[in-house]
């Protein structure tokens, strides 16, 4: 693959005249150095990005303490028993190959003073351009009476690994006639249909295993979800008489959880000997952002819609589910977008590199019943200071089991892609 | 940075990379097209892989064109393809044709499926 440098190479100076007019931004020695902090959809696509097209012009960094990464997305087809836990694993040896640094540390805090990244041993990385893709940290004090210290006896499983792996064995263990109770989050949230989507995925373990007296309740402070025509649609055609969602209209609110006993009190009704309690809290941008500051009121981090820029740091980008990106939902496809615009930015900063304007995209698929799959996506452009959509699209109920298919089919072929995309 | 863009583009125009791909009526804008493909390998995997959704590494040009023309015209069905084909330019569609086709050429061939 031809790069940039090849091309201003071969034409001789007229590409590097043409840009001479830009002042050079002041570098450290050497190759310029771009740390990111993060290795999920956001982080590891703009680390493999970088590393790729700049072909070795920039020092790549990439932190993230796992050693493996298990997708969040597709986490509810593992639930829902159609992936293995292997499927939904990605190790980083490929990014690695690739020129990619990646150091398995956590990282505890951002000098944006000196341009530097400590690590928890001590460690510390210089960097010229910082991303920060750290996903989302829970408020676990946002449901009463469950906290932190519960989330192994009712798990939120809004973050994937072990968890996703506990609550798996808990819907397992669940009795035909057992109630499952989730409590969904309230809006801005990671992944808008993911909890619908593990709703029919539980639904369907359930059913599978002839488990159909068994009910699951929503308990949403929403009054309305991504794609609700369509879960509604299939819940009833496939799952009758096994899902409740309530509207906080309904349920007027979940009052108290109290995890020992098992019992769930909302304003209209007490649930009690809950079998299953999936606790989804609201959510914020991870600790390692707000603590560097680059959060605002909302939790989640402002940038620039043009590039992903932080508006709080001009040498800091923040992409992916903790920052605030208008229109586009948190999501890992969004997340992916997004950090290849942040990577051609940054690569137009340090290296001169051509850049385009920035365009954003973003298709979510959920798994509803075998062979039962809709979607909802769009194309997104900064839009007077905001990430706008400029066209969207959803699938319509009462589309034929064939176009369902279909859209499962691409499901699946979007999920080998976008690791391979990902990890490399 | 504008102005930088619009003389990157000249100098583009007459590299010897255009020569290196098939010679074509008018030299596509190969990098443009990279850029944009950023939005489609998330799906048509640059591997060549394919699992539910098509391979496109390779396709010859004017294929290319026609095809994604027919999702922009909503003559060929789905809605992910109309909705991306919709945004599209003529000059984006031609720079994105001229990219997969110079993929085709120098990437090696497809890894046999299964986990890549």
């Amino acid at each position: 693959m031809i790069s940039r440098r090849q091309f201003a190479k071969m034409a001789g100076g007229t590409v590097l005249a043409a840009s001479g007019a830009l002042a050079l931004p002041a570098l450290a020695q050497g190759k310029p150095k771009v740390v990111v902090l993060g290795g999920g959809p956001a982080g590891a696509t703009a680390a493999r990005y970088l590393a790729k097209d700049a072909a070795g012009a920039i020092e790549v960094t990439l932190v993230e303490p796992a050693k493996q990464f298990i997708t969040c997305f597709h986490s509810n087809l593992y639930l829902g028993g159609f992936k293995s836990f292997e499927q939904i694993t990605h190790t980083y040896d490929k990014l690695s190959a690739q020129g990619v640094k990646v150091v398995h540390q956590a990282a505890t805090a951002i000098d944006r003073e000196k341009k530097q990244v400590r690590l928890a041993d001590g460690a510390v990385l210089a960097y010229d351009r910082l991303v920060v893709g750290p996903g989302i940290d829970l408020k676990y004090d946002s449901v009463p009476g469950w906290g932190q210290e519960h989330e192994e006896v009712m798990p939120h499983a809004w973050k994937a690994g072990p968890q996703t792996k506990l609550l798996r064995a808990k819907l397992d263990a669940v009795a035909d006639g057992g109630l499952i109770v989730m409590v969904a989050p309230p809006n801005p949230y990671r992944c808008p249909p993911g909890p619908y989507e593990r709703v029919s995925m539980m639904a369907h373990a359930l059913k599978k295993a002839g488990k159909t007296k068994s009910k699951i309740i929503v308990l949403d402070p929403k009054a309305t979800f991504s794609k609700q025509g369509l879960f509604q649609e299939g819940w009833e055609k496939h799952y009758p008489g096994m899902v409740e969602w309530l509207a906080p209209t309904v349920h007027d609110g979940v009052k108290s959880v109290d995890p020992k006993a098992g019992t769930i009190v909302t304003g209209f009704e007490t649930y009690k000997n809950v079998a299953l309690a999936n606790i989804i809290p609201a959510q914020m941008a991870g600790k390692i952002a707000r603590d560097a500051g680059l959060a605002d009121g909302s939790g989640y981090c402002p940038i620039d819609a043009a590039s992903m820029k932080s508006k709080m740091d001009p040498n800091i980008y923040v992409i992916g589910d903790a920052s605030i990106a208008g229109d586009m939902p948190k999501s890992a496809f969004a997340a992916n977008s997004q950090a290849k615009v942040a990577a051609m930015m940054i690569r137009g900063e340090l290296v001169q590199a051509r850049t385009f304007p920035a365009r954003y995209a973003n298709t979510c698929w959920s798994l509803i019943a075998p062979d039962d799959t809709v979607k909802v996506g769009g194309r997104y452009e900064d839009k007077d200071g905001k990430i706008g959509t400029i066209e969207g699209f959803v699938s319509k109920t009462g589309e034929t089991a064939a176009l369902r298919k279909q859209t499962q089919e691409e499901n699946m072929g979007w999920y080998d892609g976008i690791v391979a995309d990902i990890f490399g | 940075m504008r102005l930088s863009w619009y003389a990157w583009r000249l100098s583009v125009a007459t590299l010897a990379l255009s020569a290196a791909l098939a010679p074509s009526a008018h030299a596509a804008d190969v990098a443009l097209g990279e850029y944009l493909a950023g939005e489609c390998v998330t799906c048509h995997q640059r591997s060549g892989n394919s699992n539910g959704i098509p391979s496109i590494i390779g396709w010859p040009a004017d294929q290319f064109e026609v095809v994604i023309n027919a999702y922009r015209w909503k003559e060929r069905d789905n809605v992910v393809m109309q909705t991306i084909a919709a945004r599209l330019t003529d000059e984006d569609i031609q720079a994105l044709a001229a990219y997969f086709e110079a993929l085709g050429k120098l990437t090696h061939p497809p890894t046999p499926a299964g986990k890549s």
